[in-house]
């Protein structure tokens, strides 16, 4: 095992193993299960920031590589690793770790010694999801992360948590099982081909493994997509599979929150990058009119929904159903501005709604209220507060230089090439998303002061340390996205070779035309070359040409934005 | 050498070594009855209930001893010890142990400790040990009704209680007439093939090529069989009686109804459908799907609504023979059988465990109903979450051991092409999540109820809380796991018993 592999599955498992210590402290201790947590996560986060210099940015391989068998005969190996994707919503897991651990200290005000012990096993949970390269692996951390968000919410929730809890339980719970059939079916498929017993993601995205199922029924293909696409879009949650959503984050406890926005619905987006569109492109190509507008009516829909919402915390909850749509937007876009786009809407939306439900959960902490009508002139006795609110405000809403704006410029140019009305009618969730946002927080912070209001505390030191983190990545992915961009350059590039073999085919060609010509217009022919692209050519012809032009189809677009 | 039986002697002879365990459970119980009950017990002066502790001697010396038994076929071909014969006896006498550890007074289970209860618990384990080997259709019958005999007695051993009453009235006159059902199939088959032959390889090839006239026979006898059997293991449509025999029975005896005698039927399962009617699988699959999917479907269903947690349990494990049925189905027969082993290896231990912490709370008067657990996580920190451990576990989250039985055998059933019932296996356990967790809600997000409790003693904390460490860390033992299932199989030579170590291969 390489130094570089021990370290990341230490700052996987740390979580858990500080968890088991911490059964053994008798629950009356409260801070030392505060500063505790806080300190494992921290630890877990200083391990992990090193595999962010040690990640080779030139290469798509599964880097930080272990492997060890398992289970032989079925196929089952304990198989982790990262590429540049898992690789950037794994560190904003470490990332968003110490930042849950930091808030819950003012809000969790019972029984925290089982608390903190399911926060830091939910912690290595949803790490193991982000590393693993094994589906059997992947499927037991999927499903191991609901049973901690439970009893979060489940306990320590709002007036509703029990409704809330069973409910986000059972939804994911169903969406989950129905992609262990889709899973089972791919397995015995290569099973039948080559006769090994195979669970790992790699050989589920192998081209020959593509390939057989695209050689299979069209129903076959299309109950596959399905499968795993539930799965993917109820975790997300995509439209109409959205209601858990809104009851899960008004009454989870704030950390519950932080992470169930920061993290969790990073899930299903990751869901779809690493297993539907790799190992069922051409199902989903099948289906493709229907995600998208499944996807931009979460866009339009979510944003409205928001603009209605009385309730702070209801308000930021629909606004996730808005921005992940637009993130599958970009996903479905298939090319690589989408797809960077998606990625970096994941890290944004992961960034900008934790900050939100921070802030929410902070005048919830004091008034104990989160109605928008119970507000009014914070600014006045909060200037802090307002000040760090407005960041996130505008860091959600998309404004240059804030890192919204670099997710969804992207996006939308990445749609735009693909599907140019779909993109145009998703403009509208944005500038809707503007609208909601900003009225909110005019409604919050300016206008007349009541009476209770004015007594409220503006932010202590313990707060002020866990916005700090948020601002300056905001800050830093909008004003230099480079080294991010870097991260996910090889990765989304083979990804969008997976989807679509002929897109950089088509797009160097292009290229080489529009340079010939001396016409700077290479982008537009790019756009259609995809939708006259054979279906069914090897992908193994392929599979070493574009990869030298890979780099040169990068820098000839990449030049121009 | 009696006249009337030529070669019996020789026969017993050269295969006692076969059924050396049965006898010793036979043998043990009927001493227990007489003479030691009557004499010795008043002599040396021993409460009643000390009889456990030689039972369950014995069970782990059978236990022993049915891992070691040479592999062979004898009496006739009608008794055969396999891979498969051995890995089911294992388990059937594993929940007979597990049954008397539960029965104990510490943990306050309500029984009536006699030496007749540990007997019987020794008879109806050594008919399931036959139920296991019988490869004849004739022993088959034979072993099951030595099973349920003594389990009608068992069940309805709260004879005090209306509800004892009637969950063994009740089980007596379903089981009789389900067995009538069984023998009247039997009969059937036998007329069909030509009155020749019951042994159950023999049966395979004479129904390959069974002339027309006679489908009709040997479909109705297939039925028959296979509706005796469902009754056995519960289910859907012949579950009518379980949730009242699991009410009404003693929990220690309902824990063990719940695993020891559906393995051993589910051992007989596998054999009949395996060997016997094999060939004509598509006589039979169509009703057993019908079967599996009803049973998945119904028994998740109906434990929604259950107040009792032993109803539930009941219910649940309805929906837990419908996932197993699943390997019955499957036409590879082993490897069914292996996946089928071990679910039922798994289910053994988490329903015990869940088993163990109802009657740990029914003895201590804090009830049985699910309201009665609230807050149990305050209460007794480690029953609530052994419970948890599992519930989750039945309800087959991972990582704990209900999820790789879960996955083993729903895996098998897709690579057999039964997709569809994974699919509705796989949703109704999505639905199971569902009950389950209304008891984990009880548990942890309820307030308790006022009163003193009483800590745990010694005995109970181990017992439960080895089972749940077994249940929660079990998934990381797959590869053992599956080593032993790999040893659940037919032997295919009749001839020389090679002895084929059933542990640690």
């Amino acid at each position: 095992m390489s130094g570089t592999a021990q370290l990341m599955l230490l700052a996987t498992f740390l979580p858990i193993l500080g968890g088991l210590g911490l059964l053994f402290v008798p629950n009356e201790k409260r801070e030392v299960f505060q500063k505790a947590t806080v300190a494992i996560m921290v630890a877990s986060f200083l391990l992990s920031v090193p595999l962010w210099f040690q990640y080779n940015r030139g290469s798509d391989a599964v880097q930080f590589a272990y492997v060890c068998d398992w289970m032989p005969s079925l196929g089952v190996k304990f198989s982790v690793g990262m590429d540049g994707i898992s690789l950037l919503l794994w560190l904003l897991t470490t990332f968003t770790g110490p930042i849950a651990a930091l808030c819950s200290w003012g809000n969790i005000e019972e029984r925290w010694k089982e608390y903190y012990i399911w926060l830091l096993v939910l912690q290595t949970s949803m790490l193991g999801v982000f590393i693993t390269q094994d589906m059997f692996l992947f499927y037991i951390f999927w499903e191991v992360m609901l049973v901690p968000m439970y009893f979060l919410i489940a306990i320590w929730g709002g007036p509703q948590k029990l409704y809330a809890a069973i409910k986000l339980f059972l939804y994911t719970l169903s969406g989950s099982v129905l992609m262990l059939v889709a899973i089972f079916a791919i397995y015995f498929l290569q099973h039948k081909a080559t006769g090994q017993y195979d669970f790992s993601i790699a050989s589920f995205q192998s081209a020959q493994t593509v390939q057989l199922i695209a050689s299979q029924t069209k129903t076959f293909q299309i109950l596959l997509t399905l499968a795993f696409f539930l799965a993917f879009a109820i975790k997300v949650p995509m439209f109409p599979f959205h209601t858990w959503l809104p009851d899960a984050h008004v009454q989870a406890p704030t950390a519950g929150s932080v992470i169930l926005a920061g993290i969790l619905l990073k899930m299903g987006t990751y869901g779809f990058v690493r297993f539907l569109l790799p190992i069922v492109p051409e199902g989903t190509k099948e289906l493709m009119p229907w995600f998208l507008a499944l996807a931009l009516i979460g866009v339009v829909y979510g944003a409205l929904v928001a603009m209605i919402q009385k309730d702070m915390k209801k308000l930021v909850a629909y606004s996730s159903v808005s921005h992940l749509g637009l993130c599958m937007l970009g996903i479905f876009a298939m090319n690589p501005w989408g797809m960077k786009g998606a990625m970096f809407q994941m890290l944004n939306h992961g960034v900008s709604t934790p900050g939100l439900f921070l802030a929410v959960g902070i005048v919830y902490e004091r008034r104990h209220t989160r109605m928008i009508a119970d507000y009014g002139g914070l600014s006045k006795t909060m200037p802090i507060y307002a000040t760090i609110f407005m960041l996130m405000t505008m860091s959600s809403i998309g404004l240059p230089l804030l890192n919204g704006f670099i997710g969804e410029a992207t996006i939308l140019m990445g749609t735009f090439q693909t599907w140019p009305w779909v993109a145009v009618a998703a403009t509208s969730g944005i500038i809707l998303g503007a609208a909601y946002m900003l009225w909110m927080f005019q409604r919050v912070m300016f206008g007349p002061i009541s009476e209770v209001n004015t007594k409220m505390a503006d932010l202590n030191f313990r707060e002020i340390a866990y916005f700090t983190p948020l601002i300056i990545v905001a800050v830093w992915i909008g004003l230099y996205p480079k080294p991010f961009m870097d991260i996910m350059d090889k990765p989304v590039a083979k990804l969008v070779m997976q989807v679509q073999p002929d897109f950089y085919k088509a797009e160097s060609l292009a290229a080489k035309q529009a340079e010939a010509a001396k016409v700077g217009m290479h982008g537009m022919e790019a756009q259609e070359a995809p939708e006259t692209k054979e279906h069914g050519t090897a992908p193994a012809e392929h599979a070493s040409e574009p990869k030298a032009e890979v780099s040169e189809a990068h820098a000839a677009p990449g030049g121009g934005h | 050498m009696p006249s009337f039986a030529p070669g019996l002697w020789e026969n017993l002879s050269h295969d006692i070594h076969y059924i050396w365990p049965h006898i010793l459970l036979m043998v043990s119980g009927l001493l227990m009855l007489w003479p030691l009950d009557t004499w010795l017990l008043p002599w040396t002066k021993a409460e009643k209930h000390k009889w456990a502790i030689p039972t369950m001697a014995i069970l782990v010396v059978s236990l022993v001893l049915s891992i070691y038994t040479p592999n062979g076929l004898g009496f006739s071909a009608m008794y055969k010890v396999d891979g498969l014969a051995k890995g089911f006896q294992v388990l059937c006498i594993l929940a007979s142990i597990f049954a008397v550890m539960l029965s104990q007074k510490v943990l306050g289970a309500l029984v009536e400790h006699t030496a007749e209860y540990y007997a019987l618990i020794l008879f109806a384990t050594s008919g399931m040990l036959f139920m296991c080997g019988a490869v004849d259709l004739v022993t088959i019958y034979f072993s099951i009704e030595l099973m349920a005999l003594c389990i009608y007695i068992l069940v309805a051993y709260l004879r005090q209680q209306e509800r004892g009453i009637e969950a063994g009235m009740k089980y007596f006159l379903l089981g009789a007439f389900s067995s009538g059902i069984m023998l009247f199939g039997i009969s059937l088959l036998f007329a069909a093939t030509g009155g020749i032959t019951t042994n159950l390889t023999e049966l395979n090839q004479k129904l390959a090529v069974v002339s027309q006239d006679k489908s009709l026979l040997v479909y109705s006898g297939v039925l028959m069989v296979l509706v005796g059997l469902c009754f056995k293991v519960a289910a859907v449509p012949f579950h009518m009686w379980s949730p009242d025999v699991y009410d009404g029975a003693p929990t220690p005896i309902t824990a063990w109804l719940a695993t020891a005698p559906k393995a051993a039927s589910l051992a007989v399962f596998l054999r009949v459908f395996g060997t016997g009617f094999h060939s004509i699988s598509y006589e039979w699959e169509a009703p057993l799907m019908l079967i599996c999917g009803a049973s998945m479907i119904l028994g998740n269903v109906a434990a929604i609504k259950q107040q009792s947690l032993k109803r539930l349990l009941a219910y649940s494990s309805i929906a837990h023979v419908g996932y197993m049925l699943l390997g019955v189905l499957s036409r590879d027969a082993q490897a069914g059988a292996q996946a089928v082993w071990l679910y039922m290896l798994l289910y053994l231990f988490m329903n015990t465990g869940a088993f163990a912490v109802l009657i740990y709370l029914q003895g201590k008067n804090e009830g049985e109903r699910i309201e009665d657990f609230a807050g149990m996580g305050k209460r007794h920190p480690v029953l609530a979450f052994s419970m948890l451990v599992f519930l989750l576990s039945l309800a087959g989250i991972p990582p704990f051991i209900g999820f790789f039985g879960k996955f083993y055998i729903f895996l098998l059933a897709v690579e057999q092409g039964f997709t569809t019932l994974v699919v509705i296996a796989l949703l109704t356990s999505a639905v199971s999540a569902f009950y389950y967790l209304e008891v984990v809600k009880q548990m942890y997000f309820k307030e308790p109820a006022e009163g003193e409790v009483e800590p745990m003693d010694s005995y109970s904390k181990f017992l439960i809380s080895t089972a749940c460490a077994l249940v929660l860390v079990g998934t990381a033992f797959g590869p053992q796991l599956l080593k032993w299932t790999d040893d659940i199989r037919w032997f295919e030579k009749e001839a020389p018993a090679v002895v084929m170590e059933f542990s640690n291969k």
